[in-house]
């Protein structure tokens, strides 16, 4: 099927839609939606179905989208064997897309199938254009909930993002190529693609009337965002400088144990307030020797870095220009290479360690 | 065919000094009859920097441009124009004229004598002395104490290094101040030479005071990174050694306690226990620093080789007259 699509010209978009636990009920109409909102751009694109895990019931209904529709849109469709997570499906997605653009795309209602075509327009003064619904519905509850979880991310990372679960992206190629998910990253593409140096902007859609979720949110996924701000607070701001960190913490911790117990010697010995009934010394110890291991694990990570320095790059090359030495040819092209530095994506691994 | 020496030369915002900078530096170098490339690493810059060099370049085949998407800072700047280019010998300089390109040759001459790498020195260094000069040069006996490399003006930006070494020494962070500190791991022959220093020309400084706290951080971290990572677990056993005192110490005067008086004092005891599972786990944790180590990609005896080296490998640079004043240093052990 996969080579059916290679053999027809290649789209210069390649729209990838991960279905995971949560999709609407009828995938092959909002499919639908989505084409019809994509036809308007004129440019031919192909669209990859990712299934993550085994889903019968969709494979059936988009089973026959994979007739010729007309349009001159391809479907393929990619089953994962288990659940791996959205980011993951959008990475198996990305590795059969031959377009020079990407977009992503909800499998559920978020934003109208109409209003696609505007993020591609986006790209035109970026790499990295985003949805952000809007106007947007929802409860007062849901609305400081968002707001919350965004100005964390923006105090962490200093880029105000406004609707980062908005599945609707469109990016250049050389975003993904360069910048690899896993897990629940997704939603920090603009992050990490921000902090690659690609221009990132927002784009405001109007929000599908379907989009509401009234059952509210697992404790789990709670969890799960907090973790995520943790991670990105990590990637963004000490992957390189383990030891400002955790020596920061340590040395903090460190002294005000450190205090304390000079504090209880005073008292014994100048005081005589007896030691061995007071259970101060079990906090004070405990602080000096948890500011002690901080210190340690920040060595540690000082050490990783420092052994691997060599493959970590913290730095990204968009291109070396290099004229050839003959000067005869006066409209010489410059050798420019394009740097896909594979090194990256071992990097972020590390990091994310 | 590479080419004898390459300049490394970091850019950002600099639309003012790259012609100036281009023509000093070819009329600086062509006489010294040697091939040169001449590597301008744009950091990012969001003036006409980059078409400025690409004209350059397009009349020079001698100049490559390395484009950064963003800004990154000074140190993945240079980081990235060594690891561009190709010449056997790698000479860094400011992208603002501050350092003058005449004293190349001077440079190039130490590293002839023998030296893997020749740093200049502003010993009359033309900036503001209170907000500069004065806490570099406090900064400057603070880092030659703790680093054991002493170097008079390690924020000079005029260095010459061997290729060979300066491509394997790991460069990131902000560490481009300590290029020769860092690289004292592999033991090399350091010496420093007078360097003019001129008054900025066009636009203003884009460093300020701030850094001086990271500056000391990074420090920090050289010192210990230099000291411990070839032997983590050494170093970890030498912090629990005060822990395993301190538990030893409570451990004891417990028992004592308990054997005169028949009563167990149970936040004397807690703390011995909690001082020896620390020692515990920082033991621990200095094995694991071995295994980071053992699957690191870095060696010393890769450092050592690159430093004893045959004494017939020399680059040909023809002697130049004029006053240089040398002195070798040698990193204290």
């Amino acid at each position: 099927m996969t080579n059916a699509v290679r053999l027809t010209s290649s789209p210069c978009l390649s729209v990838i839609m991960p279905v995971g636990s949560r999709h609407a009920q009828d995938i092959a109409a909002l499919v639908g939606e989505y084409r019809a909102g994509l036809d308007t751009l004129g440019t031919p694109y192909e669209f990859i179905i990712v299934l993550d895990g085994p889903k019968p019931a969709i494979a059936a209904s988009v089973q026959r989208l994979l007739g010729p529709i007309g349009s001159g849109g391809n479907v393929t469709v990619i089953s994962l064997t288990r659940p791996f997570g959205e980011a993951t499906a959008l990475m198996a997605g990305f590795q059969r897309a031959q377009g020079e653009t990407i977009v992503t795309l909800p499998a559920y209602h978020q934003v109208e199938g109409s209003e696609v075509a505007k993020l591609v327009l986006g790209l035109a003064s970026s790499d990295l254009a985003i949805g952000r619904r809007w106007p947007r519905v929802g409860s007062r509850f849901e609305v400081l909930r968002r707001n919350a979880f965004h100005r964390m991310i923006a105090s962490v990372t200093g880029q105000a993002f406004h609707d980062l679960g908005c599945g609707a992206r469109a990016m250049k190629r050389r975003v993904l190529e360069e910048i690899s998910l896993y897990g629940d990253q997704h939603r920090f593409l603009p992050v990490l693609a921000n902090r690659q140096g690609f221009r990132v902007v927002e784009v405001d859609l109007r929000q599908s009337p379907r989009d509401r979720y009234d059952r509210g949110y697992p404790v789990r996924d709670y969890v799960h965002r907090v973790l995520d701000i943790f991670t990105v607070f990590f990637l963004v701001r000490f992957t390189k400088k383990p030891l400002r960190f955790f020596g920061m913490v340590g040395a903090s911790t460190f002294v005000i144990g450190a205090v304390l117990v000079a504090w209880l010697a005073i008292d014994r010995l100048v005081f005589l307030h007896p030691l061995a009934d007071r259970p101060a010394l079990l906090l004070s110890s405990l602080l000096v020797v948890l500011g002690m291991q901080l210190f340690a694990l920040g060595l540690l990570g000082e050490l990783i870095i420092f052994t691997h320095a060599r493959d970590i790059k913290d730095y990204q090359i968009e291109a070396v220009i290099r004229y050839p030495h003959e000067p005869s040819m006066e409209t010489s092209v410059p050798a420019t290479v394009a740097m896909a530095e594979e090194h990256e994506r071992d990097a972020a691994h590390t990091h994310a360690i | 065919m590479s080419p004898d020496i390459s300049i490394v030369v970091p850019l950002f915002n600099e639309e003012d000094s790259v012609r100036p900078m281009h023509a000093t530096i070819v009329s600086a170098v062509e006489p010294l009859g040697v091939t040169f490339e001449i590597v301008f690493v744009d950091d990012g810059s969001t003036d006409k920097t980059v078409a400025l060099v690409d004209e350059i370049a397009r009349a020079d085949p001698r100049v490559v441009l390395v484009k950064f998407r963003r800004n990154y800072g000074q140190t993945p700047a240079m980081a990235a124009g060594i690891a561009q280019a190709s010449g056997e010998v790698i000479v860094t300089m400011d992208g603002d004229l501050q350092n003058d390109p005449a004293d190349i040759g001077n440079l190039l001459q130490q590293i002839d004598a023998g030296y893997d790498i020749v740093v200049g020195w502003r010993h009359d260094r033309q900036d503001k002395l209170l907000s500069r000069k004065i806490p570099s040069r406090i900064a400057n006996r603070l880092i030659a104490k703790v680093t054991g490399v002493p170097i008079r003006d390690n924020g000079c930006s005029l260095k010459a290094y061997r290729a060979c070494l300066i491509k394997k020494i790991p460069l990131y962070s902000e560490m481009h101040r300590f290029i020769p500190a860092m690289a004292s791991i592999a033991g090399p022959k350091i010496a420093e030479i007078k360097v003019r220093h001129h008054a900025r020309r066009f636009g203003k400084s884009k460093y300020g005071l701030s850094r001086i706290y990271k500056v000391l951080l990074d420090l920090m971290v050289i010192k210990t990174v230099a000291s411990f990572t070839a032997r983590p677990l050494l170093w970890f056993s030498l912090l629990t050694v005060p822990m395993l005192a301190v538990a030893t110490v409570a451990f004891g005067w417990t028992m004592a306690h308990f054997l005169s008086t028949g009563m167990l004092s149970l936040p004397i005891a807690g703390s011995g226990v909690i001082f020896l599972s620390s020692a515990i786990v920082l033991m621990a944790s200095g094995a694991l620093g071995e295994l980071v180590y053992k699957l690191g990609d870095l060696r010393e005896h890769e450092f050592s080789s690159l430093t004893g080296r045959p004494s017939a490998e020399r680059l040909a640079v023809p002697r130049m007259t004029g006053p240089v004043s040398s002195t070798s240093v040698s990193p204290r052990p």
